[in-house]
Parts: structure tokens; C-alpha cells; sequence
């Protein structure tokens, strides 16, 4: 009992308390560190020769259609231009067709949360239940009764607009316009409301966005179910992207007949509705096709940058090995130089 | 019950004792230590965390969110993980405060015997209450501040010991009234009735005026010999009785006690300054961006698609406020938390090491505060207490020389071979031998056993207010020589089974000036002699002719002296019985009677009769040292730590103390300061310099510096004070006996103030406790009950000893994980954080953010929050065995190279360019944003989650990068960070399908990491973003490695590293060798002060209340040794 009691305070001999954890000191001297410089720049220069091939080898498209009409006046007198387009080489397998914005700021912070995320879900907002994110683009006056806008916000009421006709002389080139939407928002994140069957009646009580021709339920002419909320181009609109240089899906080459390979190489026409004004704020606007490797579309930074990275390693592994023999020598000499006093 | 008491606003307190009065409440004999109580603990709480600039900031960030509009983060993601770190915090201040009260518990429960209902009864002290009778017993402290009424020893005198308060290693006296002295028993006690009337109390250590009325009687006064006051002990001494008069907080001693200032290491300060650093590049990069947000605003009126025009477009003050939301993490929130915490536990791993345990005590090591673990690293001075704190105050006789031959020379080896003799530590077999034979060694023995002013006490124990002369009585006994009785006349001595009785007829007292004290008795053969004891100088001045082996003696002196023992010179003389009687009746008489300047008198007296001594030899006490002091001190110096001593005690013992722990030695030269004016102080101190030499100044000579506490008056001065600074920084030892409180307080604050050096005071006494409180790091002595100093310190150990581990091991390791701690945790934010602001060029300076809100205000709590902490506990760059064996290692921390406003600023660069990277890379990658084979894009949330998942892996590899040890901790924090996030992240993805949270994140982790482009940016980018650190690191070590890797290398190849320590120190003082030996030349003319040091030391008290001849008379302990 005394000798418990002398030994209260007796601190607890424990690895953590006394600080002996068991540990693992890894010196970083040349000598240990120069393998992993080589065997990275072993591993990275191939990998980013391969990336390099690979981001060659994808073949893209792109026409920057913007000036094409001078005298565009207003946004709701739909004018078209007539483009004609050589493919020099044929895009084999998939064809994704894009547009692509430049200077144009879908990452402005007022332009990204103006919209109602609850609204997209499917849930049927009121007047004052609509977000005010989305004002002045929330509420419309339509001759005296104030109606929710459907959908609200910026985002939704500048969405993009023109419309592609692709042909291969009087033969239409197949393109649909779904598959291009992230899953994920297609399934879960956008929902038309109640009821979904019949969306003339599910919108009925909202008014469209003011710069929109058509109504949100009928976006796409040619697929009932590719409408309201759940169309794809809308869909892809919604995500709003990193800088004001970007593309955004537009549809896929149906590769049914005479496609079936993709898009042989010779002569095309395009054919723009040119709805969506970027002149005024010194906006372009391209239209791209491209098809994908593995790893996405053409992009050769990831290849380059695995090289030089591959590159730099092997220049410092080489330093090191430099300073490591050296310092052998220096320490054999000293070790000499000590025998021999 | 029974006391009653009163205060006036006249500043008197009356209190009435044992009388049946109306009670008026005073302080409770209560102490608490505490900050905070159920009451205080929420207000004062939040008032100490928002009097940091850091977290106000961040309430300001908070409430800057909730103003509509301007927020890109939303309104509550600040305030989220502001409320988590503070309940973090407040957590730990609950458990800290849990503790303190804890101890004050312990020491409000000790145990006292108070009068009660006429008898005594046992209670808690805290019961104790003003006018309370309490018994205390010898050992015991006195609970409150008493005014001594009676005790067990003859005209209520009583010894106490109050090293505790003062420092001094003597016993003192105290003695109550005679009109209270009858008072021996309960009954006695039934019939008291009285008054007191004192001062109202005040924290003035020395004095006490007040008065006592008995019954009817007259007001008698009392003065300060009649005070007991708490922290005292008392020693030697049954029993006393006392009334209380000031309790608890008002004791002199808790009003001396101030409350322990806030102290803030240089580490903090240093943080402090870098958190200003941020808030104003915060501030400049929010004002750049909001401009840029003007200038992009005015070309933009034509961008239709915004709604520019409409409600949202703002001032440019709202855009500066929106900028500073969304850059305001580049300030850590999680880094104060994350600190208190890091310390915290670094107090636990001090409290808990096995290596700072005093068994014998069962005390372990305690952090009382743990805001300056860092601040251990970077200690460069010690101030140091002696008694009880290098010393053990226990007087040990060592060693003699009698005769010309020295005995005890081998008398530690005892113990082993013959353990069943008395515990002494002086044993010889020569010296018994010689017993038997001749005559000088009897002589010498019997003087031992008779010349003093001990009183013996039951169970051979003796009493005596001089612990040297206790140890001198001891170790005669142990030798066969005991003395067993005093009467008023005589002192009886049992040896060779007969007992010898010496009529005591006068005692020369003991004075400092006199350095000796003298009896004369008459011998048992009828011979009057007079034995005298003292400094070798003045015994040596009045030997006659017939002395011999002066030579001898004076050889062992110095041999004693350098071993740090306090040696006394014993010498006699047989007086003729004429002559004593005509000194006796007229020299003596007639001095002893004067009127006027009595004590110059009687010295005079004394010295007409101290001549003609015949040598006996010389004694060796040994001031016994606490464990390991000579060997700490040796150790620290090699760290390149100055340890000054600052005692209370007399000059001899801490010059002999000095001695004893090496930090004097006879190499090197001393300079003395025992002036008593100004002029003479300055002159001394100017000629020592110019000793020195100018161009010396402020470096380490071998010199050593002793003061007294009186020069120090004058050489604290404000006109002597640099002239002082210079003398002592240029002594490599520095030794201030004799000094107050206070002034211990003002040297450490002179250094402070003048030297940028970190300074460490270390004492186990109230008189230490300015000091300790002064100093940058205070340390208590802990272990024996009631050591003040303890109380008011931020660190107690129970050895000095310890002091190695708690600095070289826990200091430097703290400082280096603290400050590795503290610069990734600013490296991991500017890291991210910059990043918004590389975005901003490319949103239009909108504000618009990267990465989603909560994942933004989740890094630092979560993501990120281990890593910090793995640095901050685990990371070693040495063992602690070998941090030990090469102090110098310690200047690593000791001169702040890891951390200072360079290396702060290079993070910061390297941060710049590593946020750079991480923005930069994945944008390329995506750059035709076609991230997947099926064609798809992403958005900018989608680049968002690829530079946030890569920052968060390569800030947790950074982390991995700069620990030299990897622990399992470590792996679990490093690995297990990036998992948390990619756990959270997948998580979060899939929220918004239930609750209407992350509408953007929705689905992001699984799309993500579908993307091949992101696993090959995860490849790549974080190893391309550290390929520079790692290089460099290499390259660091191949080309400037410091002192630590090279010993870790050595320790790896099993190379003794001492060589190339030797070498790298011998490099930075090539020329400070040449130095030395000049100075060793220079330095010869001071040395000769030193030859003259042969070791004296002798302590009793002086000018007491009681003068020890009159002591010695009224002790009469033949009937107890009978009985």
C-alpha cells in the first residue's frame, strides 16, 4: 500500500507520454534521393510521350463564326449565316460538336449564384419563394400579375442560343443533342415539377426568361423528353465554366449510316441561327468539332509537362549523383589523410 | 465560536480573542490560484479570447458575412469553425483551471489544531479564521500569519525557518510576550481573554507593529518578533500557540505573491507580428483586387448577360469588404487553437517524463502554463536560487584537518562497507586511531562537542539556529564525543563512557564582522579555556608562536575551499585564571553593561581576550549539493547559457556554493563588489573593466562577478546600471549574494530589458517568486510541502538537475515543432488561399470563389488540421539522449535561426509559387476543357475540386516532407488527411439529393475522379510543385549542413560526433581562443583576490530577538535527559 501511495504522481511509462513512438528517419542525402529522381524521370518522360501521341492523334475542329453576319440587330429577329467548311482529315470514332465563348464570364460571382438551384429540382416556387439570387431575373411582370421566372437567374435567362445545321451537301449531318449533360445533374439535380407528363402544364403558372424565344418546356422541337428542366443543352448551360474562354458541348455525331466511323474527311456546310449577341461586349464565337482520346480531347500541356517534369528529375539526379560522388571522394580523402597522421 | 474581530478605516484591525463577541467577517484563510469559477468562467472567457487581435478578426469576418450581398462564402462559414475553436480553447482553459484548483485545494485542506469551544480541534485551514488560537507543531507551516503567544521552549521562544520566505539558511527566533509566555496549556488558554491591534494588512515582509491587551491589562506592544508568518516552518520547537491575525489572501506572504503576469514567448510575439504580416498583405491584395474590380466593371457596361445595372452592382467599399471575406483565411483560424492545443500536449509529454520524476518525493515535472514551451529552447541566461535550490540546505561535516593532517578524505566510501554506523558522512579510521593518541585530535573533538550555542533536544537531535554548528555537534557525536546536556552554567559532554561537565562562563558571540565566535569554560580539570572558531584570516591573525603547522593548514583550507566547503579554523588557548578574572570583571563587565554602542564595546572586549590561540585545525562542512548541480551546470554552460547565482544568502556560502557547483573555479580571476557608496561601487566596477579590458566588454572572460546585495543598490542605479551590465556580461560566472526580492527581480529585469536574450529565473522560495515572475520562463522547485515558488512559476521540477532535460530536450524539441508547426500552418493557407486570387484575374474580380464554401472553411479544421499537429508533437531531429550528450545543439533554438521574419518570408514565397503551380497546372490540363472520353466538360467548380484536392495532397506531403521522424502519427495524419478529404468529398457529392446543400458539388467527386486528366494531374502536379523543396534540401545538406544533420549522420555511422561539434565551434571562435589565453595572462592581477578565499562560511542568526549567550542560559535540559 505504501508503495503504491509513494508512487502516485508516478507519470505513465507509455511509448506516446515518453515519446518513444517508434520512428522512421529518413535522412535525404543525395545518396538516398537520387534513385527516386531517376526512377521518376524513368516513369514520367514515357508517360508523357504516350499523352503527347495520344493528345495528337485526337483531331479538332474549329470555326470562329462570330463575324459572320455584320448587321445583327436585335436578339429576337433570328438571322442565320451559311458557312462552308473543310474537313482535311476524317475525324474516326466519336464526334462531339461544341460551341465555344470567349470573353465571356460565366465564373462572375453575381453570374454564378443567380440562380435557383431549388426551382431546377423540381420544386414548384412561388412568387416569394423564388431565390433572390436570381433577381432582377426572378420575377416577371406580365401585365399586372407578377410570375415567377422559369427558369430564374442569369445563368438561365443568357443561355446560349444559336442553333447548328450540319450537312454534307443536302444530306444533314446526324447530330443529337443529349448524352452531353453530366449524369448526375441529369438524373438527380434537375427535375422537371409536378406533373412531369405534361410540361405545358407543370410551366403553365411561370413566365419564361426574358431573353428566351421559346419557353423552358419546349427547348427542343425534335425530342419531347429533351424539355423543361431536363434538357441537356440547358443542362450543360447551367454548369458554368472555369474562365471566359470555354466550350460547352453542343451534341453528338449519330454514327448511324455513313457516319458509322465518324466524319469523313471533304466538304461540309453549317448552317447558324445566329441568336446570341457577343459583339457588344467584344465576344467570339467558335464552333468546334473534336473527337476524344482516352483521356479527353486535344490538349497537349499534360505530355509536355510530364516530360520537362521527367527531364528536370533526370537533370537532378545527375546533380545528385555529381554531389555524391564528390562527397565520397572528399570523405575518402579525409579518411585517407586521417590514417596516414 | 468565540473570536471576534473588527477593522477601522483608520488602517488598524482590532480582533478580539477568545471572547464571546459578535463576529465580523474578514478574508477566509482560503487561497485560490484559479482565473475563472462557474460564475466568472463564460465572460471572462470570452473577454480574454477576443483580446486577441487574431480572433476578433475573425468575429469581424463573421459579422461582415451576414451583410447581404457581399459574402462569396455564404454567412456561416466562418462563424462555423470559429465556434469549433473556441470550444476547443474553452476545453482547455477548463482543464487547466480544473488543476489549479486542484492544488490550491491541497493546500487549503492542510490540516492545523484551532482552538474551538475550549479545546483544540483538528480542522481544514481554510476554516482557520482571524482571531482563531491555532496550535502548530514542529515541521508544520503556519496556516496564517500569527502573533506568536507561547510555545514548548523557555519565554515562549520559538525557531522557524524561513528559507522559504527569505532564502537565508538559518533558523530564526522569535519570542512572545512575556505576559503571554504562561500560557502552556487548554486550560491556560480557558482563561485568556484579549485584544489585538494591528496594522491592516500590508506585503511588507519585516515589519509588524502592533499591540496586545491581556484581560484588563495595558496595551503591551508587539512588534515583528512576535510574527509567525504563513510560508515560515516551524522548526526545533514543540509546539506554539498563536492568534490568527491575517488570513488568506491578506497574508503578507499572498500579498507579496503577485498575480502571475501573462507572459508570452518570443515565439508568440514573432506569430503575433506575422499575423499582422498577412492582415495587411490581406489587406493590400483585397484593395488591389477591388480596383481591379472598378477598372473591369467600367469596360463592362456592355456585358447584357450580368446584371450589372440591376440591384447587384455595389460600391467599391462593399467589393473591398466581399474581397476581404474571401481572402480572410489567408490568416489561419485554426492557428491559434491548433497552438494552445500543440502546447497543451507538449506540457503533457513535460508533466509525464519519466526522466523529471523525483521519486523520492513523488514529484513528477508540472507545466503550470503551456504558453512557453517554445520559449525553454531559447533560454540564454539562468538566474538561479541557492538555497534549496542548488543546495539541498542540509550542513554536512566533511572533512578536518587537525594537526597538519587531513581526515575524511575518503569519507564517501563508507557507506557501502560499513552501513550500520551512524549516519554521518564523516568517517575515518585514521581519525579514530589518532583519538586514542593524540591529544590535539581529543582536544579538537571536545571543542566540537562545547564550543557553540546548540541546545540538545530528546532523541539526540540537537537545535540551534546555525546549521553549521548543528552539523559540527552532530558529527562530534557521531565520533564518540556527545553532548547530551545544557544547563544555564553548563554543557555536560558523555565520551569514553564518562561524562565531562564544562562550565560555560562566557560566549563570544558571533557576528559577521567578527567572523568567529568564542566560548570560555572552565574544564572539568579546573582549566579555563577559551575555544574559538572562525574565518581562517582572523583566527590566524591572534594565534601565538607556539602554533604550529600553520602552513599545513592553511594548504587544506585551500584544498577545502576549492571543493566548495565552508571550513571554520578551530584554535584555544589556555587562559590564566588572573587574567580571565580581571577581563571578566572589568573589560567584559564593563562593555556588557554599556549603555552607549554596546556592540563595539563587547567586540572590543572579545578581542582583548582572543589572542595568543594555539591551532587545533580546521573544519569542512559541506553545504550539500542537490543532485547532479555540478554536472547540470556544466552541461548547461556548454549550451552556451549563462547561469548567474542570486541568494539571499551570506557571500562566503554562495562564494563556497559557487566552488562547489564549478562555476567558479581557481582558473579564473575574481572580481568582488562589496562597496557601501556609490563613488566607490563605480570605481570598483571601472577598474575591473579596465582590468578586463575594453575591448572585452560583453564577451565571456574568465572572470567571475561576486555582489552583494548592498553594492547592488548602488550599481542598479540608473547612472551605474550600464556600467554594471557591462561588468557582469563580461564575466562567465556571476554570483549576488545577500540580496532582496526585489533586487533579484531588477537584475533579471536589467538583463531582460538590455541583453534581447531570453532569461530563465529558477528558485524554490517566496523570496524567489518576483523573480521568477520577472524572468521570461520562471521555474519553481517542487517537491517539499509549500514552496511558494512553485506556486508562481510556469514550470516546477524537483531537482535543479532537471533543468537539463526541461532545456535542452523539451525546449528545443518545442521550439523546433512549434515553429515548424507555425509556418506550415501559415504555408498550407497562402497555399490555398492565393489561389482565389489567381482565379480573380480570371472571374473580373468578382469574388467569385474556386472551390465550394464549405469545403473552403472545412480545410483548416479538418483537411488540414493534422499535419500541424504531427509537426507540432512528434517532429525530432535528435534523440533526447543525444540532444543531451551534445548541448550544443540547443543554439539551434537558442538563437531563433528556424524561425525570424527571414524564414517567414521565404515560406511565403515559396507559398506564392507553390499556389502558382497548383492554380496553373490543372488549368493547362483543362484548358480545351474536354476532361473525358465521352466528350463531356467540366465547370468551374470542377477545376475547383482539382486544385483543391491537389493542394490539400501536396500541403499534407509538405508536411511529410519537413518531419524528420515519421511516426505512425505522422503516416496517420499525412496519409490520413487526403483521405479525409476524398472521403468528405465523395460524401458532399451525393448531400445535395437529401438536403438542399452543395447544389454545385453535386455529383463533382464522382465525375472527378472518373476524369483520367485528374489522376494524371495527380501524378504530377504535387511532386513537380515539392521537387524544389526536396532538392533543395538535398542540396542544403550536401552544401550547408547544419550541426544536427551532421550529428544525425554521424549517430547513423556510429561516428563520435563530438569531433565535429568541436570543429564547427572551434571554427566560429578561431580568433576567441587567442583571447583566452591573453586574458588568462591579463586576468593575473584579479586573481589574486581569489587566493585569499580559503572557504569560510558560517551562518547563525545575527541581531535576533534573543542574543545566543542569553539563549544558551535559559535552557536547562538535564531534567529531560534524566527523565
Amino acid at each position: 500500500i505504501t508503495e503504491e501511495k509513494t508512487q502516485k504522481h508516478l507519470p505513465d511509462n507509455t511509448a506516446f507520454k515518453q515519446q518513444r513512438l517508434p520512428a522512421w528517419a529518413p535522412i535525404l542525402s543525395a545518396k538516398s534521393t537520387l534513385p527516386i529522381f531517376f526512377i521518376v524521370s524513368i516513369a514520367f518522360v514515357p508517360i508523357g510521350v504516350v499523352l503527347l501521341v495520344t493528345s495528337e492523334a485526337v483531331v479538332e475542329f474549329q470555326y470562329d463564326y462570330t463575324d459572320c453576319i455584320i448587321n445583327q440587330s436585335s436578339m429576337t429577329q433570328p438571322c442565320t449565316c451559311v458557312i462552308n467548311i473543310t474537313l482535311g482529315t476524317s475525324m474516326d470514332g466519336n464526334v462531339y460538336a461544341y460551341y465555344g465563348l470567349t470573353n465571356f464570364f460565366q465564373n462572375h460571382r453575381r453570374y454564378v449564384k443567380s440562380r435557383d438551384d431549388n426551382q431546377l429540382f423540381g420544386v414548384h416556387v412561388a412568387t416569394t419563394s423564388v431565390s433572390t439570387s436570381c433577381a432582377p431575373y426572378n420575377l416577371f411582370n406580365d401585365n399586372g400579375t407578377i410570375r415567377p421566372i422559369a427558369p430564374c437567374g442569369a445563368i438561365a435567362n443568357s443561355m446560349f442560343n444559336d442553333t447548328f445545321t450540319f450537312s454534307q451537301g443536302s444530306a444533314q449531318v446526324p447530330i443529337v443533342r443529349t448524352g452531353i449533360a453530366w449524369p448526375t445533374d441529369y438524373s438527380v439535380k434537375f427535375n422537371n415539377p409536378f406533373p412531369t407528363n405534361d410540361l405545358d402544364q407543370a410551366f403553365s403558372q411561370y413566365a419564361k426568361p426574358s431573353n428566351w424565344q421559346k419557353p423552358v418546356q419546349s427547348l427542343d422541337r425534335n425530342l419531347s423528353t429533351n424539355n423543361g428542366y431536363k434538357n441537356e443543352a440547358f443542362i450543360v448551360w447551367m454548369r458554368t465554366a472555369a474562365f471566359s474562354h470555354f466550350r460547352k458541348p453542343y451534341g453528338i455525331l449519330n454514327r448511324v449510316a455513313g457516319y458509322t466511323n465518324g466524319l469523313p474527311s471533304g466538304q461540309y456546310t453549317l448552317l447558324v441561327d445566329y441568336n446570341f449577341p457577343v459583339t457588344a461586349f467584344g465576344g467570339r464565337k467558335r464552333f468546334i468539332l473534336s473527337t476524344t482520346s482516352w483521356m479527353g480531347g486535344k490538349n497537349s500541356f499534360l505530355g509536355v509537362a510530364y516530360i520537362v517534369f521527367g527531364g528536370m528529375c533526370f537533370i537532378g539526379g545527375i546533380l545528385l549523383t555529381m554531389i555524391h560522388l564528390h562527397a565520397r571522394n572528399t570523405r575518402e580523402m579525409s579518411l585517407i589523410s586521417r590514417l596516414h597522421h | 465560536h468565540s473570536a471576534a474581530v473588527s477593522q477601522h478605516d483608520t488602517g488598524t484591525r482590532t480582533i478580539y480573542f477568545n471572547q464571546p463577541l459578535e463576529e465580523q467577517k474578514f478574508l477566509k484563510n482560503e487561497i485560490s490560484t484559479g482565473k475563472y469559477n462557474f460564475v466568472t468562467f463564460l465572460p471572462l472567457f470570452l473577454f480574454e479570447q477576443f483580446r486577441k487581435i487574431f480572433n476578433i478578426f475573425f468575429l469581424i469576418i463573421c459579422i461582415l458575412q451576414q451583410i447581404p450581398g457581399i459574402s462569396p462564402t455564404g454567412k456561416y462559414t466562418t462563424i462555423v469553425p470559429l465556434a469549433f475553436i473556441l470550444t476547443v480553447a474553452a476545453i482547455k482553459e477548463t482543464v487547466e483551471d480544473y488543476k489549479r484548483h486542484k492544488a490550491d485545494g491541497a493546500v487549503n485542506n492542510r490540516k492545523v489544531e484551532i482552538f474551538r469551544d475550549g479545546r483544540f480541534v483538528e480542522l481544514a485551514w481554510t476554516e482557520v479564521v482571524v482571531g482563531d488560537i491555532v496550535k502548530v507543531v514542529s515541521g508544520k507551516f503556519f496556516p496564517a500569519d500569527l502573533v506568536l503567544l507561547s510555545s514548548s521552549e523557555p519565554q515562549a521562544m520559538c525557531y522557524i525557518e524561513t528559507a522559504n520566505l527569505d532564502g537565508e539558511t538559518n533558523l530564526k527566533i522569535r519570542q512572545g510576550l512575556p505576559a503571554t509566555s504562561k500560557i502552556q496549556s487548554t486550560e491556560d488558554m480557558l482563561q485568556v481573554r484579549g485584544m489585538i491591534e494591528c496594522e491592516t494588512p500590508n506585503r511588507n515582509l519585516y515589519s509588524f507593529t502592533g499591540s496586545i491587551k491581556l484581560h484588563d491589562d495595558r496595551l503591551l506592544p508587539l512588534g515583528p518578533d512576535q510574527i509567525l508568518l504563513r510560508g515560515a516552518m516551524l522548526r526545533n520547537t514543540k509546539w506554539i500557540y498563536g492568534v490568527v491575525v491575517y488570513t488568506g489572501h491578506e497574508s503578507k506572504l499572498m500579498k507579496n505573491a503577485n498575480r502571475a503576469p501573462l507572459k508570452m514567448s518570443n515565439v508568440d510575439r514573432t506569430t503575433n507580428m506575422q499575423i499582422w504580416f498577412l492582415m495587411a498583405i490581406l489587406l493590400v491584395i483585397s484593395l488591389a483586387s477591388a480596383i481591379g474590380s472598378e477598372v473591369w466593371k467600367k469596360e463592362t457596361t456592355k456585358r447584357w448577360y450580368l446584371n450589372d445595372t440591376g440591384t447587384g452592382a455595389k460600391g467599391f467599399f462593399m467589393e473591398l469588404l466581399t474581397f476581404i471575406i474571401l481572402y480572410n483565411n489567408l490568416v489561419p483560424i485554426s492557428l491559434l487553437v491548433t497552438l494552445e492545443v500543440v502546447k497543451f500536449i507538449q506540457a503533457i509529454f513535460i508533466n509525464s517524463d519519466l526522466d523529471m520524476y523525483h521519486e523520492e518525493t513523488d514529484t513528477p515535472a508540472m507545466a503550470r502554463t503551456s504558453n512557453l514551451n517554445e520559449e525553454l529552447g531559447q533560454v540564454k541566461y539562468i538566474f538561479s536560487d541557492k538555497t534549496g535550490t542548488l543546495t539541498e540546505n542540509i550542513m554536512e561535516f566533511k572533512k578536518c584537518s587537525i594537526g597538519g593532517v587531513k581526515y575524511g578524505e575518503f569519507g564517501d566510501g563508507y557507506r557501502e562497507d560499513c552501513s550500520d554506523r551512524p549516519n554521518s558522512d564523516f568517517y575515518d579510521e585514521a581519525f579514530i586511531e589518532n583519538l586514542q593518541t593524540n591529544s590535539q585530535v581529543r582536544d579538537f573533538l571536545t571543542m566540537m562537542s562545547v564550543c557553540h550555542t546548540v541546545v540538545p533536544e530528546r532523541a539526540s537531535k540537537y537545535q540551534s539556529s546555525s546549521p553549521d554548528e548543528n552539523a559540527i555537534v552532530r558529527a562530534a557525536r557521531n565520533l564518540g564525543f556527545v553532548f547530551c546536556v545544557r544547563t544555564p552554567t553548563h554543557v555536560v559532554v558523555r565520551a569514553n563512557g564518562k561524562e565531562d561537565s564544562y562550565e560555560v562562563l562566557n560566549v563570544l558571540e558571533f557576528n559577521s564582522t567578527r567572523k568567529r565566535m568564542s566560548v570560555i569554560v572552565r574544564a572539568p580539570d579546573g582549566r579555563i579555556l577559551l575555544m574559538c572558531k572562525g574565518a581562517d584570516n582572523v583566527i590566524y591573525e591572534r594565534l601565538s608562536d607556539k602554533s604550529q603547522f600553520l602552513f599545513e593548514t592553511e594548504n587544506h583550507l585551500r584544498d577545502y575551499a576549492q571543493d566548495g566547503l565552508r571550513t571554520l579554523c578551530f584554535a584555544q588557548a589556555v587562559l590564566d585564571e588572573a587574567d580571565y578574572k580581571v577581563w571578566n570583571d572589568t573589560v567584559y563587565y564593563e562593555a556588557s553593561t554599556a549603555v552607549i554602542d554596546r556592540d563595539i564595546k563587547l567586540a572590543h572586549a572579545y578581542e582583548a581576550i582572543e589572542k595568543n590561540l594555539f591551532l587545533l585545525g580546521a573544519s569542512a562542512i559541506e553545504d550539500k549539493l542537490q543532485q547532479g548541480v555540478p554536472e547540470t551546470i556544466a552541461t548547461l554552460a556548454k549550451a552556451d547559457i549563462k547561469i548567474w547565482v542570486l541568494t539571499g544568502d551570506k557571500q562566503e556560502t554562495a562564494i563556497n556554493i559557487a566552488y562547489s557547483t564549478h562555476l567558479i573555479n581557481n582558473e579564473m580571476a575574481l572580481v568582488l563588489l562589496n562597496d557601501s557608496t556609490a563613488e566607490k561601487t563605480k570605481q570598483t566596477m571601472e577598474e575591473a573593466i579596465t582590468e578586463i579590458g575594453q575591448e572585452f566588454l560583453r564577451q565571456e572572460n574568465e572572470v567571475a562577478l561576486v555582489v552583494t546585495g548592498a553594492t547592488l543598490q548602488h550599481a542598479l542605479h540608473t547612472d551605474l546600471e550600464s556600467t554594471f551590465l557591462d561588468l557582469a556580461l563580461s564575466c562567465k560566472a556571476v554570483v549576488c549574494c545577500r540580496v532582496s526580492p526585489m533586487q533579484k527581480a531588477m537584475i533579471v529585469e536589467l538583463v531582460k530589458k538590455n541583453c534581447q536574450a531570453i532569461t530563465l529565473a529558477i528558485g524554490d522560495g517566496a523570496n524567489d517568486v518576483s523573480m521568477i515572475q520577472a524572468a521570461h520562463v520562471g521555474v519553481g522547485i517542487s517537491g517539499q510541502e509549500g514552496l511558494q515558488a512553485a506556486n508562481s512559476s510556469d514550470y516546477s521540477i524537483a531537482q535543479f538537475c532537471y533543468l537539463q532535460k526541461l532545456l535542452l530536450v523539451h525546449g528545443a524539441w518545442n521550439y523546433n515543432r512549434l515553429t515548424k508547426c507555425i509556418l506550415f500552418s501559415f504555408y498550407k493557407n497562402i497555399c490555398l488561399y492565393l489561389i482565389e486570387l489567381w482565379f480573380a484575374f480570371y472571374n473580373g474580380f468578382s469574388g467569385q470563389i474556386l472551390f465550394d464554401r464549405w469545403t473552403i472553411s472545412f480545410y483548416n479544421v479538418f483537411f488540414t488540421a493534422l499535419p500541424p499537429f504531427t509537426l507540432g508533437l512528434f517532429e525530432r531531429t535528435c534523440s533526447s539522449k543525444v540532444m543531451l550528450k551534445y548541448p550544443q545543439l540547443y543554439s539551434i533554438s537558442q538563437s531563433a535561426s528556424k524561425y525570424n521574419a527571414k524564414v517567414f518570408w521565404a515560406m511565403f514565397l515559396n507559398a506564392t509559387i507553390h499556389s502558382l503551380m497548383l492554380f496553373y497546372m490543372p488549368a493547362f490540363s483543362l484548358y480545351n476543357e474536354i476532361a473525358f472520353s465521352n466528350g463531356q466538360v467540366g465547370g468551374y467548380l470542377f477545376l475547383g475540386n482539382f486544385v483543391y484536392t491537389f493542394t490539400v495532397f501536396t500541403v499534407c506531403l509538405k508536411a511529410g516532407l519537413e518531419s524528420s521522424t515519421w511516426t505512425i502519427l505522422t503516416h496517420i495524419a499525412v496519409w490520413g488527411s487526403f483521405a479525409i478529404w476524398l472521403i468528405f468529398f465523395g460524401v458532399y457529392s451525393h448531400v445535395f439529393s437529401i438536403l438542399p446543400l452543395g447544389a454545385e458539388m453535386l455529383g463533382q467527386a464522382d465525375i472527378v475522379m472518373s476524369s483520367p486528366v485528374f489522376w494524371l494531374g495527380m501524378l504530377l502536379v504535387p511532386p513537380s510543385v515539392l521537387f524544389r523543396d526536396l532538392l533543395w534540401k538535398v542540396f542544403r545538406r550536401r552544401f550547408r549542413k547544419s550541426v544536427v544533420e551532421e550529428v544525425q549522420e554521424m549517430e547513423m555511422e556510429n561516428i563520435d560526433p563530438q569531433k565535429t561539434i568541436l570543429a564547427a565551434a572551434r571554427q566560429s571562435q578561431t580568433d576567441s581562443d587567442l583571447q583566452l589565453q591573453e586574458e588568462r595572462g591579463r586576468s593575473g592581477s584579479l586573481r589574486s583576490l581569489q587566493d585569499t578565499n580559503h572557504g569560510y562560511a558560517f551562518s547563525q542568526e545575527e541581531g535576533g530577538v534573543v542574543s545566543q549567550s542569553d539563549l544558551i542560559r535559559q535552557y536547562n535540559t538535564a531534567a529531560q535527559e534524566s527523565s
